[in-house]
């Protein structure tokens, strides 16, 4: 800001004062203003403080109370951001349009949840169509109708197997969601809590962001959940802060972390990995196969097998993707594209392949009977019977399956998979990677487009992990991944200047016991439903 | 394949008139098999399922793909070939859709200007405000400033002069060196009689000039009058022609005692005689150059070189690779450059940098604004010059205008963040 523009005062504040205040000081603030203007001032700007007022309302509305205006747009989390454009839509006050969200709960604490609803319900209330898709069980509960799509995933889904009032459907209780929505189905708890190994990863005085000098004892050989409402510093503390640590010390990376004054354990610890939300390749040519590197296995099996030794075929014969084996008039997509020019762009099988990507000779290498193409084409859960000999190649695809992929095939192409699939492929690299028994995993809300099945899956894969004396930490606000935690950290109480404290830790039920943790509260309840259930 | 598109064939229980629902038939979208989906409207709807089993083919790729598609078929054919043709989603039929927003979870955008501010326009509508009803105070003095309309000026000095003799005057040069021959000669050709030549009442005449080397403060006399009731329209005439020749300002000197006091139009510390800018709202904007912070251009923060990432390791000679962004030694421009400085100041690739003399490595890095170190070899290239311009500027400059943003990156490289003080 220029000199000038700082001079400039309405009340006793400048706009960069204002700027800086989270939402709920600035809505103080807007409402407070009238008292100090002269009759003038306040008629010029009657309008526009309506405006602010207005808008701020929606932003405390959709749980944002801890943002500052001045805060960069590209710093906030993907649910951040879709709140403050549902907080803008609901401030245009448009009728009679159909928005359609994808999981707005994502990143929300539940004790935001209800506020979430309300704002979904007043863009229903003056005369629109909300079409929400979400996994959330408060939000399926407070919906007028729901629709839901199965059984299987895939090609065993596509079926609409439920539909009509959510209390319909749970009493009907047919499907995997209505099992779950009534508990007749459920996330058991576990019966026993991990203590881990007795070791701890202690890290003191973390001041990073709004970090109030924060201690923390991470039990080593546990499944570790850090809760709290957004904004009260669990990224700052996990990725900002103890993650760049671990890297820096194990893997030198130059990633600087945020301030913190000591960290013991380090050499308790010999690798790191992070598995964070941003999405996998977006070229139709990536797949299931190329990213996890399976592939890269499968053709240097392909060219070891004598056929293809006797006409000295090399890897990059099996390639879909460089010039040599595949099929030359899809270059090697299985698709040709036709363009109809005033029509969309049609699709057919390639002429000269049959969709089958290789050119004649590549398929006729056989292994066991399947040609290179036979195996992009079967689903995860056959490949790895299929591959059972090859240690390498299985273990890859036993991961995939393992996190509830087996049904899409290893060839699908990237841009066809769904949001949750792909973080789950990603995921799935991260675990086939051999661990070493002293490894932490960080998870940044991993249940992100996860149906109660799906989460079911994953936390099989985690416990397995810990089970071999690794760490998992996740950060997390699904109340089914926190309940099952070995070890809650949760931050608070508030988000923002009034976040950034440790307000309990230890065991689901030592958190549900305080009053003073919101996510204790919601644990608390979670766990009473979850024991009736279960 | 459905062919009905009522309620009560989707199986729905209550029968709805065509308005109070979407219904989708024959949705095929990749593994939709060829389903029917009725959706109430002004309803809040979930859909839900298992990862992968079609949420999101049949909410974003169905019914928010079929809302965009219908929305681009109301261009005009010419103005479809610019945006390109929607796909066509794999469904029969979609009746009673309403016009699609969707709200995803897409971050809003890697722009550092972006803010929450500005996202939810709530910074716009304060930049409003502070532009219409915002106080100016001076950063010199700290008083509150003031914005002069004519009509408050004149009745102004009719309240604080009335019935005394005073002097209207113009300013045309105030604090500044110069001996002003042709301004005098201009005004006298308007026919103006008189100057306030730093304080004292001057005749303008022909060929007069002031010492160039002194700083002058110049008003030209505008009127001379007695504020009295009877002379309010030659006092207005008088304030608007000061105002137009003197940029805004005005001041009016008492004839007696001469003690001055000045308007202006634009907002003005009477004490200092500093001046705003009539507040826009762009001057509240950090996007603005009207309002950002100069150092930083409203980012808040400084991109600056830091010295020891450009030589992580004084123990490395130049040989090592010991000035990173020059990396190894190659025969090109710059090692060229370098080679000649290296002979000028007398040290060699091979000394450890700590062992380099003082002199030259400050030339290096900080440049001697000198002309070329030789090495003109005829591809001289008179804005690539290490001696200089020295390393941290050039990278400072590249990191600033270059279009490429591997470049960028490159030089961001050797750069420290730091929080700029301006704000």
């Amino acid at each position: 800001m220029r000199r000038e523009a700082l001079h400039f005062k309405v009340g006793d504040k400048n706009i960069a004062d204002l700027a800086q205040m989270d939402m709920i000081a600035l809505d103080e603030w807007a409402n407070s203003i009238d008292s100090q203007l002269t009759e003038r001032q306040l008629l010029i700007a009657k309008d526009i403080l309506k405006e602010i007022r207005f808008r701020l309302e929606f932003l405390l509305q959709v749980g944002l109370d801890y943002l500052s205006l001045d805060r960069p747009a590209r710093t906030l989390s993907g649910g951040e951001a879709q709140r403050i454009r549902l907080a803008t839509q609901i401030g245009s006050q448009l009728t009679g349009i159909t928005y359609i969200l994808d999981e707005p709960s994502i990143g929300l604490h539940q004790r935001d949840n209800q506020r979430l609803i309300e704002a979904l319900r007043e863009l229903t209330d003056i005369g629109n169509t909300v079409l929400v898709v979400e996994h959330d069980r408060d939000i399926m509960i407070a919906s007028d109708y729901l629709i839901d799509l199965g059984p299987g995933a895939g090609r065993f889904g596509g079926e609409l197997v439920a539909h009509g009032k959510p209390a319909d459907i749970i009493q009907s209780g047919q499907t995997i969601t209505s099992a779950y929505l009534s508990r007749k189905k459920d996330i058991l708890l576990p019966t026993k809590r991990r203590e881990g190994n007795g070791l701890f990863l202690e890290l003191y005085g973390a001041t990073g962001n709004n970090l109030q000098n924060v201690d923390i004892r991470i039990p080593l050989g546990t499944f570790c959940c850090v809760t709290g409402v957004s904004g009260s510093g669990k990224s700052t503390l996990i990725n900002e802060t103890l993650y760049p640590i671990l890297q820096q010390h194990l893997h030198n990376s130059l990633k600087p972390p945020m301030a913190y004054r000591a960290i013991n354990g380090l050499d308790l610890v010999d690798k790191v990995i992070d598995i964070d939300q941003s999405p996998i390749g977006r070229t139709p040519r990536s797949n299931p196969a190329t990213y996890t590197g399976v592939f890269t296995d499968i053709r240097n099996l392909f060219a070891e097998l004598p056929e293809a030794k006797i006409r000295g075929y090399k890897p990059g014969r099996f390639s879909f993707n460089v010039k040599g084996g595949r099929c030359e008039t899809c270059e090697g997509s299985g698709m040709r594209r036709i363009e109809m020019n005033f029509l969309p762009d049609v699709y057919v099988d390639c002429e000269t392949c049959l969709g089958r990507r290789y050119n004649r000779e590549t398929l006729e290498i056989l292994y066991k009977g399947k040609s290179i193409n036979d195996v992009l084409e079967m689903p995860v859960s056959e490949a790895a019977v299929f591959f059972e000999h090859i240690p390498k190649i299985f273990r890859k695809l036993k991961t995939l399956n393992e996190v509830g992929l087996g049904y899409i095939t290893l060839g699908q192409q990237a841009t066809t998979l769904s949001g949750g699939e792909a973080q789950r492929v990603k995921l799935a690299e991260e675990l086939s990677r051999r661990d070493t028994g002293k490894t932490v995993y960080i998870l940044d809300e991993p249940t992100t487009g996860l149906h109660f099945e799906d989460i079911q899956y994953l936390l099989k894969v985690l416990n397995k992990l810990v089970d071999k004396g690794n760490t998992v930490i996740v950060i997390e606000h699904n109340l089914d991944v926190i309940k099952v935690a070995d070890y809650i950290l949760d931050m608070g109480p508030e988000g923002g200047r009034r976040g950034g404290m440790l307000v309990t830790e230890g065991t689901p039920e030592q958190v549900a016991a305080c009053k003073e943790s919101h996510t204790g509260i919601h644990l608390a309840m979670e766990l009473a439903a979850s024991k009736k259930g279960g | 394949m459905a062919q009905t598109a009522s309620p009560e064939a989707a199986g729905l229980a209550a029968p709805m008139s065509e308005e109070d629902f979407i219904s989708v038939i024959g949705a095929r979208e990749h593994n939709l098999k060829d389903i029917d989906v009725v959706i109430p409207r002004n309803q809040l709807v979930v859909v839900t399922g298992i990862s992968g089993s079609g949420k999101s083919s049949l909410a974003f790729d169905t019914i928010y793909a079929e809302g965009q598609r219908r929305y681009m078929e109301t261009f005009s054919a010419y103005a479809r070939q610019f945006i390109g043709e929607m796909e066509r989603p794999d469904v029969e039929q979609i009746t009673g859709l309403s016009p699609v927003i969707s709200i995803e979870q897409k971050t809003t955008g890697r722009n550092p200007r972006s803010t929450v501010g500005t996202v939810t326009e709530v910074y716009d509508f304060l930049r409003l405000l502070f532009a219409r009803v915002g106080e100016a105070y001076s950063y010199e003095t700290g008083k509150k400033m003031v914005a002069w309309t004519e009509d408050q000026i004149r009745e102004q000095i009719q309240a604080d002069f009335n019935g005394r003799k005073v002097l209207v005057l113009a300013p045309l040069v105030r604090g500044r060196k110069g001996h002003y021959r042709e301004l005098f000669e201009q005004m006298r050709k308007q026919g103006y009689t008189k100057m306030r030549i730093d304080g004292e009442m001057e005749d303008i005449l022909a060929g007069m000039q002031l010492d160039r080397y002194k700083v002058h403060d110049i008003e030209l006399v505008i009127d001379r009058l007695s504020v009295t009731a009877d002379k309010s329209e030659r006092l207005a005439n008088s304030i608007s022609t000061a105002l137009r020749m003197g940029n805004d300002l005005i001041m009016i000197a008492d004839h007696e005692d001469g003690s001055v006091q000045a308007f202006s139009r634009n907002l003005m510390d009477a004490e200092s005689g500093l001046s705003y800018e009539e507040p826009s709202p762009n001057t509240f904007s950090f996007n603005s150059p009207y309002g950002y912070c100069p150092s930083c251009k409203g980012l808040g923060v400084v991109n600056k070189v830091d010295e020891d990432k450009v030589i992580p390791d004084r123990n490395k000679s130049i040989n090592d690779g010991g000035i990173a962004p020059l990396g190894e030694v190659r025969d090109n421009a710059t090692f060229k450059q370098l080679r000649a400085m290296s002979k000028k100041y007398k040290f060699t690739f091979s000394t450890p940098i700590k062992d380099i003399p003082e002199q030259a490595l400050h030339a290096l890095l900080y440049g001697t604004g000198a002309g070329a170190s030789a090495a003109n070899d005829g591809h001289y290239d008179p804005s690539f010059d290490l001696g200089k311009e020295g390393l941290i500027a050039m990278l400072e400059r590249w990191h600033e205008n270059s279009t490429s943003e591997k470049i960028r990156q490159w030089a961001e490289d050797y750069m420290t963040i730091s929080t700029c003080a301006g704000m």
